[in-house]
């Protein structure tokens, strides 16, 4: 039993924690073998390479910052779109009355069944229209910005898990409460106000997380609605492409770390308005029931957390690195700088190797190296990583 | 204050279905006024006609002699408890009672006194903090009540709100209640499925059936003087004699059954004739065994089936010739050792404790 769930945990969290180790290695690829230097470069500025090229690090790449940015931007845009738009459709939902009712909810969820790319797409061609009416005015300068566009597109699913989550909550909802509230006097306005959005609050507080998280990550509708400009997730989608760094590493690991104490603040939050909650209702016990109806041995007690293993486990193997790490003398400038240098006169080494076999023009076309062209062109253009532009 | 409130051929309709149908009713301001009846047979349809929720597709609800035809519930100087009483679980004790002043703009302290008052008035001074879960079911019932009075409405509609409590509990939240009526004087509209609910707390009640009304009274005079066959065993129990009409000597009537014949009581405005199919009926606690020197107008044969011990009544079940079943309960005080499953005895009522009904269908429960 153990066994399958560390096996399975091993799977689900394996990637991300190799990821994670390698944004603290200073090689320029993502790698734990062989292990260059433990280093925080990837975080900071990146390095200037042997050959004088500027690989970038997370806070020095200020394309990343452009799309970390925007992506925020079109999250926020997002959630005040969506969580209203999601719970109106979802109060309409509680309104409709029998057949029309399930063609109502058809139609409403159809969004999420779509694919992104396509309403990426149908949002550009539609906006492309009527930018192309309205002249050169606002309009035209909306329908061509991609970040609107991309809000308006990504509002278009995700109001539906929105909705979704409002019907979930509004499924629930004892409508006699309305009533009551009706009953007393209070307007549609007040009732809609003083008693479904408090009830509606937690739906709206994960709406708004989830339509945050959705817009955040969001790619396959993005990547066409974004036009000229860049979020996080096309950033790195293009970056990708022209080969990993650990500097993606880096972000991962931030992203991982920000999210994980996301949960455990909230979780503690919780834990202690459970626990506030529990003790007024004890002390309202004690005032309420006779004196025999209290169990005088009963104590919420201490008890380990279940997840004890795991974090063991965890400080483990990271202290196993890390002595590991101080052995070999693998951390601090002085490894790096030893490594670049050692890289460097390699580099040069074959620089040399290569000019000596330089090719000549004729052979390069004359395909007697066949399909090589493309290869020979790499190695044969001395300015090849002046122009590689995925690090700068 | 308080309000008079009529029905005048109220008719509702879901789809071709009355669930209400023809209800002509005048409810006195001051009143404590019940709606009797089965489950299903369109109380609650009637108790939201009159606050508002559900506008009647015939006829006319005025309250005060005003028509309140386009009124919504929100305007209507009624306030309704409902079925589940429907409290607002998020806010406090106090916020829910003050929840009606809250939507009128009334100030933060205005509200806390009046809910300070209300909460004496329910006896729960001090628990105004508590959150609506933390209360016990008469807590929640009495909490209800305090909300819907908050508003000082003319006329208070209460929806079987006791349906859910225990027992004892419930007997002592018709004496609350009844209390209540009469300290803030305001016309209650009472809705339940429970005779003795209705009985004990009513000045008059209405007995309903299949959407309409059957008979409207006083208590007493439903109970003795019950209009037709249904109401006759709907409220209250009833042992139903049935035959055919022999002889009719001023307000009695004699009826020929398979068991023999028996003299009762005809009602003024259901007078019979000689030769109509009709209904005697006697209730269990006015038959008697009779003892020396009784004489009563009828007798009656029966064979004892079996029997029940209630507490303070004893009751019997009985069969007659035709096999008819029979109910009668004699007090726990009276020695009935004697009488043993089997055994066949004698029994008595008078014709003055018996009405006679042209036939029609009973309450079956
Ligand atoms: N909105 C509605 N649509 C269709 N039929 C309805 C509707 N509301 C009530 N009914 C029907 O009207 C009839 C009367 O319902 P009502 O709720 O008034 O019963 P009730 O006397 O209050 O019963 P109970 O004692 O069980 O509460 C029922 O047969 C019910 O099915
Ligand atoms: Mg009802």
């Amino acid at each position: 039993m153990g066994i399958y769930i560390f096996i399975f945990f091993a799977y689900l969290f394996g990637p991300l924690i190799i990821m994670s180790i390698t944004a603290f290695n200073s090689a320029e690829f993502p790698s734990i073998t062989p292990w260059e230097c433990f280093s925080f470069r990837w975080f900071n500025e990146g390095k200037i390479a042997y050959d004088g090229q500027h690989l970038a690090g997370l806070l020095s790449d200020w394309r990343l910052h452009d799309g970390i940015i925007s992506s925020l931007i079109i999250g926020a845009g997002v959630v005040t779109l969506s969580v209203p738009i999601g719970m109106a459709a979802a109060i309409v939902l509680t309104q409709v009355r029998s057949q029309l009712r399930d063609i109502y909810y058809s139609i409403s969820i159809m969004p999420v069944l779509f694919p992104g790319v396509i309403i990426g797409i149908s949002t550009v061609v539609l906006w492309d229209r009527i930018a192309g009416l309205g002249g050169e005015g606002f309009i035209a300068d909306i329908g061509r910005n991609g970040i609107f566009l991309t809000i308006l597109a990504q509002t278009c699913f995700i109001s539906t898990y929105c909705f979704l989550i409002f019907v979930a909550r509004l499924q629930r909802f004892d409508q006699t409460q309305e009533e009551a509230a009706l009953d007393l006097g209070a307007s549609q306005t007040q009732v809609f106000f003083k008693i479904l959005v408090p009830y509606l609050s937690p739906a709206i507080a994960s709406a708004a997380v989830i339509a945050f998280l959705f817009s955040f990550e969001n790619y396959n509708t993005t990547v066409f609605s974004i036009l000229s400009d860049q979020t996080l997730t096309t950033v790195i989608a293009s970056k990708v492409r022209l080969g990993i760094s650990p500097a993606l590493s880096a972000l991962a690991l931030t992203i991982i770390a920000l999210t994980i104490i996301a949960a455990v603040t909230y979780e503690v939050l919780r834990r202690r308005a459970e626990k506030r909650y529990a003790e007024s209702q004890e002390k309202f016990v004690k005032e309420k029931a006779a004196d025999n109806r209290i169990n005088e041995k009963y104590k919420a007690g201490f008890r380990i957390p279940k997840g004890i293993t795991a974090i063991l486990l965890i400080v483990v193997f990271a202290t196993y690195g890390a002595t590991q790490i101080v052995k070999n003398d693998l951390y601090g400038q002085s490894c790096i700088d030893a490594a670049d240098k050692e890289k460097k006169s390699k580099f040069l080494e074959q620089l040399q190797t290569l000019e000596s076999n330089e090719l000549t023009d004729e052979e390069l076309s004359g395909g007697s190296l066949g399909g090589n062209q493309d290869y020979g062109d790499i190695f044969g253009d001395p300015s090849l990583f002046q122009d590689f532009g995925g690090f700068d | 204050m308080s309000a008079d409130v009529e029905l005048s051929d109220v008719s509702v309709t879901f789809g071709s279905f009355y669930a209400a149908k023809n209800v002509n009713v005048k409810v006195n301001g001051g009143e404590f006024f019940s709606f009797l009846g089965p489950s299903g047979c369109g109380k609650t349809t009637l108790l939201r006609a009159i606050s508002g929720f559900q506008e009647p597709s015939e006829g006319k609800v005025l309250i005060d002699n005003k028509d309140m035809s386009g009124i919504g519930p929100n305007k209507r100087p009624t306030a309704l408890i409902f079925q589940n009483l429907a409290l607002f679980p998020l806010m406090s004790v106090s916020e829910n009672i003050a929840f009606s002043l809250e939507v009128r703009g009334v100030s933060k302290e205005e509200r806390k006194k009046r809910a300070d008052e209300l909460l004496e008035l329910i006896a729960l001074e001090g628990q105004g903090d508590k959150k609506v879960h933390q209360l016990s079911g008469g807590q929640k019932q009495r909490v209800a009540i305090a909300r819907a009075l908050a508003v000082e409405p003319k006329v208070l509609l209460l929806d079987e709100p006791l349906s859910a409590l225990d027992l004892k509990l419930r007997q002592r939240m018709r004496t609350e209640l009844r209390e209540i009526q009469k300290r803030v004087n305001i016309t209650f509209i009472y809705i339940t499925h429970d005779q003795g609910e209705a009985l004990t707390m009513s000045d008059r009640i209405a007995v309903m059936n299949e959407g309409e009304l059957e008979q409207i009274g006083k208590c007493d005079e439903v109970y003795n003087n019950p209009l037709t066959p249904f109401v006759a065993t709907f409220v209250g129990e009833n042992n139903p004699l049935y035959g055919k009409v022999t002889g009719i000597e001023g307000d009695k009537a004699k009826i020929e059954t398979a068991d023999g014949q028996y003299l009762a009581t005809m009602n003024e405005s259901k007078k019979l004739n000689i030769g109509d199919e009709s209904i005697a009926f006697v209730r269990p606690e006015s038959l008697f065994i009779p003892r020396d020197g009784d004489n009563f107008d009828n007798k009656i044969d029966v064979n004892i089936e079996s029997f029940e011990f209630e507490g303070n009544l004893k009751n019997f079940y009985a069969s007659l010739k035709s096999g008819a079943k029979i109910k009668f309960s004699v007090p726990n005080a009276i020695d009935t050792s004697s009488i043993t499953s089997g055994s066949s005895i004698v029994l008595g009522f008078e014709s003055s404790k018996s009405v006679i009904l042209p036939k029609a269908s009973l309450a079956i429960d």
